[in-house]
């Protein structure tokens, strides 16, 4: 498997507050690949930088072979980067349907699609409302399609942020937190929905997620970080025969209620 | 586009079409003005209800459009009209092209409103100080002119037929705005509006919409202007000057940001106020204000807000009566723009 993801000694401050402290990690095609790590660990502000949101005060990030550390975020995108944010972003004043049908339009004129939409067009092509439609059954919200995106609940905007992320076909998805706040049906729902797109299409996965059991059914690799260093990095059993791991992380979190 | 909303700009184009036979001079002068304001008000709004950016000093795409045209036909005569309404629509175009390229790159909120303010008042100044464009009197005495459109000459000297000419081109000119508004374009910019950084991350070069739209205000704002030279054959200072600037904020809010259609509404209303109130001079800055707070605390997505609302209701009162949850967006107050 060739590496799709490769950051290298990322290092990045607010202030005077260091976040992360040289972090290094590769990410091969079609794996899943879990960060995790105590709250304030730093995993969002590395998806910042990882995505392009933040820029890093040094170290690289290349993406399919490219050096993108410089490259603005919709760059990223077009070359298949995908994301959610932690706390769902939608567009509230828009329908659940409209949010799909921008992010279809939105990929299709920014790759230069031929089906791109014409500006005096002023209806969605019925193509791409289908395309919207099939992305909305497939995170199980068709049925709201026509109801105002600011109404959702909040794992039903976590679910349209998805389907908002998957209408831009992404090489590799960035998920952060995506079960956070939803109901253990729905955790287990969207784990699901995961783990049959990776089988669909061979999709690359980085996500971080504070529910292990998310994880450990998800994760072919795991990445700990703590204080913005990163700990270990490993397969499932490597990370749970990982004495360090046990006592900054899961030592506290896993088996804290235990004993 | 819905029955009741075609219906609904039919009998406006009626109505305007037919106001020179059945009114008289002063109300049909008055109504072309407000034409013209309703076109530089749609300009404004395209940016600040559709893209979330608030330009506070777009009476200088106003006034550069209508210097150049008032200068054209003073002038130049030789210059046909239409190349002088096209030509003012990309010296708008260049001029937010360039403030937009140094404005827009690092933010959109309150710094491209203040850079806005500076650089309209800095233009009226200027004009203000050029002997050429007449000083502080500004250049009076604009001839209205003649159109060569090939197979015919449209003769636009009397007041009549330059209304006319007038009516078609706003109309023109809202047509496209809308079309750019309700399509693809206007979808993108509204996510800009919405979430600038979710919109990135579907792709979007956010940079390049936020200047294009600018692009496109600025251009239309000055053909709006170029049109009200020959309509009011007077252009001054005052065009540009930051109180005009205002004139489409206060429309767009008063008739809503977030609807098209809006700063229409919200330019039909203040023309209607400050017409009925001509005579009580002060009346009509009282009465326009007691309405915007009125409109502001009660309403605050405009009167076009409150029309969707009645609306909803109509169509659905039994999502109505069941809690406010199921009516349609208009309804809830949001921040239309950044600034
Ligand atoms: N914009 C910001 N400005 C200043 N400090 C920040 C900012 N964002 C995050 N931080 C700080 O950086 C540290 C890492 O935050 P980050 O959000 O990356 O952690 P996290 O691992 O994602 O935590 P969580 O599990 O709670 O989501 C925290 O101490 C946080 O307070
Ligand atoms: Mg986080």
């Amino acid at each position: 498997m060739s590496t799709l993801l490769s950051i290298a000694d990322i290092r990045k401050s607010y202030g005077a507050l260091e976040v992360l402290k040289g972090v290094t990690l590769d990410v091969a095609e079609g794996e899943t690949f879990a960060i995790i790590g105590p709250n304030g660990a730093g995993k969002t502000t590395l998806f910042r930088v990882m995505t392009g949101e933040a820029p890093c005060n040094a170290g690289t990030v290349r993406y399919a072979g490219r050096d993108v550390t410089r490259a603005p975020a919709f760059e990223r995108v077009r070359l298949g980067m995908g994301r959610t944010f932690q706390v769902a972003r939608i567009f509230p004043d828009f329908t659940v349907e409209e949010n799909v049908i921008v992010a279809v339009e939105a990929r299709r004129s920014s790759r230069g699609d031929a089906a791109a939409p014409r500006w005096f067009q002023t209806r969605p092509r019925a193509d791409v409302r289908a395309e919207a439609m099939e992305q909305l059954e497939r995170v199980g919200l068709a049925d709201k399609a026509a109801s105002d995106a600011r109404f959702l609940s909040h794992g039903d905007k976590k679910r349209l942020e998805f389907a908002i992320a998957l209408a831009g076909r992404p090489k590799i998805l960035m998920l952060d937190e995506p079960t956070a706040g939803m109901s253990p049906a729905d955790r287990m729902a969207t784990a699901e929905l995961i783990r049959r797109l990776r089988g669909e299409s061979g999709l690359t996965v980085v996500m971080t997620e504070h529910d292990m059991d998310v994880i450990f059914g998800l994760a072919n690799r795991i990445f700990v970080m703590n204080h913005g260093e990163p700990i270990a990095c490993g397969t499932l059993d490597e990370i749970r025969a990982n004495p360090t791991v046990q006592e900054v992380y899961l030592g506290k979190e896993m088996y804290g209620a235990e004993g | 586009m819905k029955p009741i909303h075609f219906l609904a700009i039919a009998a406006a184009l009626v109505v305007l079409a037919s106001l020179p036979v059945w009114a008289n001079q002063g109300v049909t002068f008055i109504v072309g003005l407000a034409l013209v304001e309703a076109v530089f008000a749609l300009s404004w709004n395209l940016l600040f209800g559709f893209t979330g950016m608030a330009s506070f000093g777009h009476a200088a795409f106003f006034a550069i459009g209508g210097y150049l045209c008032g200068a054209g036909l003073r002038y130049a005569t030789g210059v046909p009209f239409l190349a002088l309404l096209g030509g003012a629509g990309a010296l708008g175009a260049l001029t937010a092209f360039l403030v937009g390229l140094v404005a827009l790159r690092r933010s959109s909120g309150i710094h491209f409103a203040i850079l806005t303010l500076a650089l309209s008042e800095v233009l009226r100044v200027l004009i203000a100080y050029s002997t050429a464009l007449g000083r502080e009197d500004g250049l009076s005495a604009i001839p209205r002119p003649a159109v060569n459109l090939g197979v015919a000459r449209l003769d636009l000297t009397s007041g009549q037929s330059y209304y006319w000419f007038l009516l078609v081109a706003s109309a023109l000119l809202a047509w496209v705005l809308w079309l750019v508004a309700k399509g693809p374009l206007g979808r993108v910019l509204q996510t800009i509006r919405q979430d600038p950084e979710r919109a990135a991350f579907m792709g979007v070069d956010v940079w390049r919409y936020r200047l294009g739209a600018f692009t496109l205000s600025g251009a239309v704002a000055a053909v709006s202007g170029a049109l009200y030279a020959p309509w009011a054959q007077i252009i001054t200072p005052d065009s540009a000057h930051w109180i005009h600037s205002t004139q489409p904020m206060l429309a767009s809010l008063l008739g809503g940001a977030q609807s098209f259609w809006g700063p229409v509404i919200g330019t039909i209303l203040f023309t209607a106020i400050n017409y009925a109130t001509r005579t009580l001079i002060g009346l009509s800055e009282i009465v326009i204000g007691v309405v915007l707070l009125v409109i502001v605390l009660s309403a605050p997505s405009g009167v076009m807000g409150l029309l969707r609302r009645f609306e909803s209701r109509r169509n659905r009162p039994a999502a109505a009566a069941g809690g406010g949850a199921r009516v349609r967006a208009a309804t809830v107050p949001t921040p239309a723009g950044e600034a």
